[in-house]
């Protein structure tokens, strides 16, 4: 009796542990693309104190999450539209805004991710919440970010607002 | 022999007071209240009443910023969403929500006239607003399922204020206080 209850412990926690090792070395989409918005964020954000080769090396950073024909649309209340095109594009504008603002706090909260095209492709919608030095209020925008597996990695192809409040 | 083991027994039945104010007199029964209380307010906190802190000034003067506040959860389970409600809306979760005021109703025509709201031709009285508003607006039509809110600031320009058509899902619920 103790021994069988000894192997079924055992093999318990053997599962469980085959279980965190999978999900570990082999995880899931949705996991991964957690992983890759959480680092958006961090390299999203920027302090006066940051160095102009950190500045570049950065914005390069930050623009290898994007896929070479990204297309990204933000049209928030109170500002011009801005629609950037390919990731030349983007990392043109990532730096300009590093040189034009100060300091830039971003988080992204909320995060609803939905796997589809046989997890080929993937749709994360979030609250993004931007602190702007200088700027008395927060910029609050609710986002969608479309992302399309390549290779081993998921590049984000789509960036569009969408309207809370039509 | 007895007397020594009386003396020893007696600080044992008495615990001291440190032990009396960490874990109470009966450990066990301060326990069950400690689990009662947290899921108790797990349950009041997370479900029925969000808390929230105000922020920006889109609902001044009747809501100030950094003042805490409730969202009523239940307060649209026995009937929809009335005009004149405070109520938060969601944008992708509920760790940021609009609060906005619901002044169209679902199959209204809402116009804004010199800054005087019009719903179906008639003048909309709105006693909680304090300060003149300009905005102009040709008359909308608000869909099935759909609510226009605005906040009670509307001082500034109408492309800088958040305001519009919200979807009935997106309503969290009615502010308390």
């Amino acid at each position: 009796m103790r021994r069988c209850a000894f192997a079924i412990s055992l093999t318990i926690v053997a599962l469980v542990a085959g279980w965190v090792g999978w999900s570990v070395f082999f995880p899931g989409p949705e996991r991964v693309i957690r992983r890759s918005l959480e680092e958006i964020q961090i390299l999203a954000t920027f302090s006066a104190s940051e160095a102009p080769l950190a500045k570049l090396a950065n914005s390069r950073k930050l623009a290898a999450y994007f896929a070479p024909e990204v297309q990204i649309a933000v049209d928030v209340p109170g500002r011009p539209v801005q629609v950037i095109q390919g990731a030349e594009d983007l990392l043109q504008a990532l730096m300009a805004a590093r040189a034009q603002i100060l300091s830039l706090k971003v988080r992204f909260l909320d995060i609803n991710i939905s796997v589809a095209d046989g997890r080929q492709a993937a749709v994360a919608n979030l609250t993004v919440r931007g602190s702007i030095a200088g700027e008395a209020d927060e910029l609050v925008q609710e986002l969608n970010f479309w992302f399309q597996k390549s290779g081993r990695d998921w590049l984000i192809r789509r960036v569009e607002t969408v309207k809370t409040l039509r | 022999m007895q007397k020594n083991m009386g003396a020893a027994a007696e600080p044992s039945s008495t615990p001291n007071w440190a032990t009396v104010l960490f874990v109470g007199r009966d450990p066990r029964r301060t326990l069950t209240r400690i689990v009662f209380l947290i899921a108790g307010s797990l349950i009041l906190f997370k479900l029925l009443l969000l808390p929230i802190r105000v922020e920006g000034i889109s609902m001044l003067p009747t809501y100030r910023e950094k003042r805490v506040n409730f969202v009523n959860r239940l307060a649209y389970v026995l009937h929809p969403p009335r005009r004149g409600d405070v109520v938060a809306i969601r944008l992708a979760g509920r760790h940021v929500m609009f609060m906005k005021r619901i002044i169209g109703l679902p199959g209204e025509t809402i116009e804004f006239r010199r800054g005087k709201v019009f719903i179906n031709g008639r003048l909309l009285e709105e006693p909680y607003l304090a300060w003149p508003c300009n905005w102009d607006r040709s008359p909308e039509r608000i869909g099935p399922g759909e609510y226009y809110v605005v906040g009670d600031n509307r001082t500034m320009d109408w492309n800088d204020h958040v305001k519009g058509l919200a979807d009935r899902d997106r309503i969290v619920g009615k502010v308390l206080l």
